[in-house]
């Protein structure tokens, strides 16, 4: 069964037939974990790097934001029965138009917040597909916890 | 080899303007519009009136009553939304054909383009500008040309990427390289032949700025800024992902932050939520033959 997750959105389980994909993925980032033994997965697709910018928001909405989001996302793994050493983790997303160094960098500092959330927590990342000017898409099928990207109008690649 | 004379004879046989659409647009600078005026634009379609109902008793504008007449509709949300509502109504027989030389779901360009109007819009009231409606609907015909185009993008889109990502240029400069014109350039001739007011026919011609005259007007930089803006979000993007230049000088033109932006998409997130009746709209096959009956 396909389980979509939305724009600042999550969706954990434990259901071997459930496929987790989120779509169109542009300066958004898509965060992928799976615990092989315990067989729990979960995706996030965040949108902005940082809660400061309107906390009421990120209180009714922890998905729209790295910081808040991706913690959300390994406690609910973990509420599952996953374990922190065990869990696999994949990232793709945090697209760029063209152009400065210096200026709509939303995917950039997207990437860079969870980089900074992960080095903290000592969080490695498995696999990634990130920056670029490219349109993601993103599965991670909980019965193999295999992740694949689909960059727009090219062929599915795993991660 | 270009590719200019069949995209030209395909712009012979364009199909006219959806007259409700066509009519509203002449309202767009008029300060004030009757309730007269309006029922005289919408009478062209019949089925008009039901979309304009249902889109405004939608979330989106949440209005705690439920509207039944026109009448009701212009007293409560205001002549200028529900000029909005008219032309998007009016305007969906444009885009009910699928276009895959640039999205891959059947009504990519009608999302796209209900998003970058929305985009505009907010952007417009963040801005303070006082043509929101304009903006709302430069947003939602930016794109026009890709009807045209999309048949060519589809036999050339491999080379016209790879062209892109070999001389990292945007994809409307490759798509001018591969097939001899882009996609907002078809869409200015489209303006000029379906007579659209000069504005708007600007913002659809130089959308990507690609020319100098594109920064004389706000409007073709608010709406340039909308369209990068809802690339950046991601949902509905096109087969050529964020391949477009970004700006900086637009940003300070505007006098917005990195932060503002974020601020943008945030607020945008919940309107394109509650505005997802907009994508409804675009029907099957027989709107398509509607429309050639104009």
């Amino acid at each position: 069964m396909t389980v979509v997750v939305g724009v600042a959105d999550m969706k954990v389980s434990n259901q071997a037939n459930h496929l987790l994909v989120t779509h169109a993925l542009g300066s958004c980032i898509g965060v992928a974990v799976y615990d092989p033994q315990a067989r729990v997965g979960g995706l996030l697709h965040y949108m902005l790097p940082d809660s400061s910018l309107d906390p009421a928001r990120a209180a009714e909405n922890p998905f729209m934001f790295a910081d808040t989001g991706i913690p959300r996302l390994f406690r609910e793994c973990y509420a599952l029965g996953a374990q922190k050493h065990r869990l696999a983790v994949k990232v793709a997303g945090g697209g760029q138009v063209l152009g400065g160094e210096e200026h709509f960098q939303i995917g950039r500092r997207n990437y860079a917040a969870l980089r900074r959330i992960f080095l903290r927590n000592n969080v490695l990342v498995d696999n990634e597909e990130v920056g670029g000017a490219k349109a993601r898409t993103m599965f991670l099928d909980l019965a193999t916890g295999r992740v694949w990207v689909k960059v727009i109008g090219q062929n599915l690649v795993e991660l | 080899m270009s590719l200019i004379p069949q995209i030209l004879r395909s712009l012979k046989h364009l199909p006219p303007f959806p007259v409700v659409a066509q009519r509203a647009l002449n309202l767009l600078n008029q300060p004030e519009v009757s309730i007269e005026e309006l029922v005289e634009v919408v009478k062209f379609d019949p089925g008009i009136t039901a979309n304009i109902l249902r889109i405004s008793n939608s979330a989106y504008f949440g209005l705690r009553r439920e509207i039944h007449s026109l009448h009701q509709a212009l007293l409560l949300l205001g002549t200028q939304e529900l000029l909005k509502i008219i032309i998007a109504s009016g305007a969906t027989r444009l885009f009910a054909n699928a276009t895959p030389g640039y999205f891959q779901e059947h009504h990519g360009l009608w999302r796209h383009s209900i998003s970058c109007a929305l985009m505009a819009d907010l952007l417009a009231r963040e801005l303070a500008a006082t043509e929101r409606t304009t903006a709302f609907t430069a947003g939602l015909l930016h794109d026009i040309g890709k009807i045209v185009l999309s048949l060519y993008v589809q036999q050339k889109f491999s080379q016209i990427m790879a062209v892109v990502d070999k001389r990292k240029i945007p994809f409307q400069q490759a798509e001018k390289l591969v097939l001899g014109i882009s996609h907002a350039e078809v869409g200015g001739e489209m303006a000029r032949i379906w007579d659209f007011p000069d504005r708007l026919r600007l913002v659809i011609h130089y959308h990507h700025l690609d020319r100098p005259e594109a920064f004389a007007d706000d409007m073709v930089l608010l709406v340039y800024l909308a369209d990068l803006l809802v690339m950046m979000f991601g949902q509905d993007l096109g087969n050529e992902g964020l391949a477009y230049d970004g700006f900086p000088q637009v940003l300070r033109h505007f006098n917005l932050r990195e932060r503002d932006l974020e601020r943008l998409l945030m607020h945008f997130s919940s309107s394109w939520g509650e505005a997802k009746v907009f994508f409804g709209l675009v029907g099957d096959g027989h709107a398509v033959q509607r429309a050639h009956r104009g």
